[in-house]
């Protein structure tokens, strides 16, 4: 697997996490709770916008694997 | 008027009599009641059960003294709201039992209890050893309260110095296999939630004996047929391993990148996810 395939796995994997947490900064019903899911959501979104960079750059680099 | 038809009607009006005035009472536990009230509750009951027997033969009488009573109970309830030292003729003061770890003896004998009553009760509350009470008291009502020493207190994640995620009380959503409408509002849920989540679990609304929404808005479900097993919501460890998953991933790219640049931000986004780890875990894994 190349780079480029296993940065996007783990970008598919962080989306799935920004989803999941911003179900529960939703229907969580505690204030502190709901807290802490929207921050995690804030910075989960912050590290996928990074590596969506990042892998902007690598299909620049290795444009034959493009779209894998 | 026939005799009978008497006594009928006493019963029934005193019966009709007796509701509103329990009510005016007020509601404590009838467990943690203090001797004074006991025997006055004891008095007005022999009475409305005496004038509804008809022993006594004057009712207007009967019922001036009931009222009487009814009116100095009240009012006596009324002014130890009003005045502690009013409160504590009436009911009585608290007497310490045990006071760092020692049974204060003079004032055991002055509520009466024996040493082997001590023992009861403090067994009662599942101490066994006298030397873990710290302190004990007898409260007014007679109950024992037992503080225990420091070291064989139950622990708790202050002590640990744990961090725990604060939880609301959790809803009812479904009862007996019906919807609680209240409660889902109370949530900010509604039925087309509800559907969703039991199509989730795969089972039908009739199968459900109780389903809890918990504070994160995970839905617990309880079915009539135990026989069936659903899988109950393991979302959150999920998300945890997945958040951790990605984590390594990311430090695994930050060590086998040979760009400087692409290094520093695989690695400080793994710091990111790191703490992000540490801040949500009492929240995912608990």
């Amino acid at each position: 697997m190349t780079v480029g395939a296993k940065v996007k796995q783990t970008l598919a994997t962080l989306k799935g996490v920004e989803s999941t947490l911003r179900v529960y900064s939703l229907q969580s019903s505690n204030e502190d709770e709901k807290e802490v899911y929207r921050s995690a959501l804030n910075t989960t979104k912050e590290v996928i916008k990074d590596l969506e960079n990042r892998l902007k750059v690598l299909e620049y680099e290795e444009p034959q694997y493009k779209g894998n | 008027m026939q005799n009978w038809l008497i006594m009928l009607l006493r019963a029934i009006s005193m019966f009709v009599v007796t509701i509103p005035l329990i009510r005016l009472l007020g509601r404590g536990n009838l467990r943690n009641i203090t001797p004074f009230k006991f025997v006055n509750y004891t008095i007005i009951a022999l009475m409305i059960a005496l004038i509804s027997l008809g022993v006594v033969p004057n009712i207007l009488h009967s019922i001036i003294v009931l009222g009487a009573w009814f009116a100095l109970l009240l009012s006596l309830d009324y002014l130890s709201l009003k005045s502690k030292a009013i409160h504590d003729v009436i009911n009585g003061k608290e007497t310490i039992i045990m006071k760092d770890g020692k049974v204060m003896e003079a004032n055991l004998k002055e509520v009466h209890f024996t040493g082997e009553d001590l023992l009861r009760e403090l067994r009662s509350k599942n101490i066994f050893n006298l030397a873990d009470v710290e302190f004990a008291v007898m409260e007014s009502t007679g109950e024992i309260n037992v503080m225990v020493k420091s070291d064989k207190k139950p622990l708790t994640a202050h002590d640990i110095q744990k961090k725990v995620a604060p939880k609301s009380e959790p809803q009812t959503v479904i009862l007996d296999g019906n919807i609680l409408d209240e409660s889902l509002a109370n949530r900010g849920l509604n039925r087309a939630w509800l559907k969703v989540e039991l199509a989730k679990a795969g089972v039908s609304l009739d199968n459900v004996f109780i389903g809890q929404v918990d504070s994160s808005g995970d839905l617990y479900l309880d079915l009539f047929d135990d026989s069936v097993q659903i899988s109950q919501p393991k979302v959150k460890e999920l998300l945890y391993a997945n958040i951790q998953q990605c984590h390594a991933d990311l430090l695994s790219y930050a060590l086998e990148t040979d760009n400087k640049t692409a290094k520093e931000m695989y690695s400080k986004n793994a710091d990111k996810l790191k703490t992000l780890i540490n801040k949500l875990e009492p929240y995912l894994l608990n």
